[in-house]
């Protein structure tokens, strides 16, 4: 039996694995969201399937809320992955509008 | 790699490019071979005991890992530098010389650390044996060979990217190269307190990997584009700035996550977990560019009505294409979920790192830089359209599945680590005995070490297409 005296204080033992999947799935859903968005845009997914990339950057969004959460991050680090979630929203759709640009300049 | 076909400006720049990608690719094999070492030491101790010890082979295994990375690169560079400037590398003599300067100094040291191995702690043991820093433990009298390549392909890329065309390819480059170069003075120094030596051998480290290296792939994953699918230059190229940016804006400060515990102040906690969390954004960004240019400029064929394939070089493409997961996978993902402070204060120093560090070097450079081989091989060998053979289809099968299975096994025995050693027990001294002891620990290793021998087998299939694809059959003349 272990002394819980010597268990660490600042991340309940059950709660790393929900940290290490949530953290795994921020990246997983943000990458079927930019994925799904960016496939649409070019042609290789149907228009409809658009929602199911905003409905992943939900997703990613909460895993974020759900890693900050268990693992205690203070007021500067929340801030900090709400940026990173706004910047991951907005990304593919700043990348794809100058792509656009570029790509049409180019061809006429 | 035959250099039958190489002919016209830059066949000289090229020839060399297929010099740099032979040793690269003896020391892949050199690296895998001293890891399956190490990985068997993990299983059963007494192997190789006091002959090869888990430190000098684990020592072989990460420095051929940097060293053949490192001439692959310089590989890429002297491959595509023609190409794009549309001039033969200037000063290509002296970029000759020096591959065999560094190639023989390189089989020196590798010979040192394998008969010599240690030495005394004292000023000798630095400038003849090794420095005993990871990845760049070079001896010091090496460290100033390394400089003097360096600045010669630094001065090789300078003079032919002022001369001949100057592209955004080549303008990031030389702008990359030479922040690459001179980051490795930063290790070539010692001071007494051991948190500033450490303070600054991370700006190698991290500088290389999550700054310079990163917008180094950039730029060749750009090239790929162009030369694989004929992607459109500029969309490309804007892309690649932005690349530039995101990367340099991210990951330099990045460098905070390794500042978390080294005795450096805790300010370093704020920087390091607002830029780590930014990192993968990049990583996010550089997936979207494959899937953008590959959907787009298919898209152009299937519009005109050619059902045809756009890929030029379909192992290439392959391995490109793997670079754009693995990179997200390896440095995004499996850095991610360790890169705060509140979480790396239990997984530091685990298995954790070394299931991410063994997957982003794989998915974010090997990958790469293996693609580029194949196609430095279609352009020697002459061949339009480049197929997969059996053994190129094993080859990356095996590597890859080699790389995950062993990925998923170290992460299982950090997991372990990270609850028995430092959660459970305190990190005490103790406690990294009973983590290592338990059974899923044990298991996790040995599966790590059958995966090893999986990508093993997969570098021999990758070695022998390297050898015969060139005359195969199945490509288009």
């Amino acid at each position: 039996m272990i002394d819980p005296s010597v268990v660490r204080p600042e991340i309940a033992l059950d709660d790393f694995l929900p940290i290490f999947v949530s953290s795994a799935l921020v990246l997983v859903f943000g990458g079927f969201y930019v994925g799904i968005y960016t496939a649409v845009k070019v042609n290789i997914l149907k228009k409809w399937t658009m929602p199911f990339a905003y409905l992943f950057w939900m997703l990613t969004a909460y895993c974020l809320y759900t890693m900050g959460s268990l693992m205690h991050v203070g007021d500067f680090t929340a801030k900090a992955l709400v940026i990173a979630a706004i910047g991951l929203l907005l990304l593919p759709h700043a990348v794809y509008y100058m792509q656009d640009r570029v790509h049409k300049e180019n061809e006429h | 790699m035959a250099s039958n076909h190489l002919t016209g400006i830059g066949r000289e720049s090229k020839q060399l490019a297929t010099w740099y990608f032979t040793f690269a690719a003896i020391l892949f094999g050199a690296q895998l071979l001293f890891g399956l070492v190490a990985a068997i030491q993990y299983v059963m101790p007494a192997f190789l005991f006091e002959v090869l010890d888990f430190s000098v082979a684990r020592m072989l295994h990460i420095n051929a890992l940097v060293v053949w990375m490192v001439f692959a690169m310089f590989g890429a560079v002297y491959w595509l530098l023609p190409d794009e400037t549309g001039i033969e590398t200037v000063g290509i003599k002296i970029g000759k010389l020096l591959f065999w300067v560094f190639a023989a100094a390189i089989v020196v040291v590798v010979l040192v650390y394998l008969f010599i191995q240690v030495g005394p702690a004292d000023e000798m043991s630095i400038w003849f044996i090794h420095e005993g820093r990871e990845y760049i433990e070079a001896p010091r009298w090496a460290d100033f060979g390394i400089v003097v390549v360096a600045l010669g392909f630094v001065a090789n890329l300078f003079l032919t990217g002022i001369k001949g065309k100057q592209t955004g390819i080549v303008t990031v480059l030389m702008a990359d190269m030479i922040a690459f170069s001179g980051l490795y003075l930063c290790g070539m120094f010692f001071t007494d307190n051991i948190s500033m030596d450490q303070y600054w051998w991370w700006w190698v480290i991290h500088l290389w990997v999550e700054a310079t290296w990163e917008v180094y792939v950039g730029a060749l994953a750009a090239y790929g584009l162009i030369t694989m699918l004929g992607a459109h230059r500029k969309v490309v190229e804007m892309w690649l700035w932005i690349e530039v940016t995101m990367l340099f804006g991210s990951g330099i400060l990045g460098l905070g996550h390794h500042y978390f515990w080294i005795g450096t102040p805790e300010y370093w906690w704020e920087i390091g977990a607002l830029f780590s969390a930014l990192e993968p954004l990049p990583l996010v960004a550089m997936f979207i560019h494959v899937l953008y240019d590959w959907g787009k400029t298919q898209g152009e064929q299937d519009a005109q009505g050619k059902e045809v394939s756009v890929i030029r070089n379909k192992p290439a493409f392959t391995w490109f294409v793997l670079n754009a997961f693995g990179n997200f996978l390896g440095a995004g993902i499996w850095g991610f979920f360790h890169t705060l402070p509140q979480v790396n204060l239990y997984t530091h120093g685990t298995q954790f790192t070394s299931a991410h560090g063994h997957l982003a070097f794989y998915g974010a450079y090997a990958t790469i830089l293996v693609g580029m081989m194949y196609i430095a091989i279609q352009g020697t060998n002459g061949i339009k359209v480049m197929n997969h053979t059996k053994s190129s289809i094993w080859a990356v099968s095996l590597l890859t599945g080699g790389m995950m299975g062993m990925t998923v096994a170290l992460t299982i025995a950090g997991y372990v680590q990270v609850l028995v050693s430092r959660a459970q027990m305190g990190a005490t001294w103790a406690a990294y005995f009973d983590g290592q002891s338990g059974i899923w620990f044990a298991q996790a290793m040995d599966w790590r070490l059958i995966m090893g021998v999986v990508m093993f087998a997969g570098f021999a299939l990758l070695a022998k297409d390297f050898l015969t694809t060139g005359k195969a059959p199945v490509h288009q003349r």
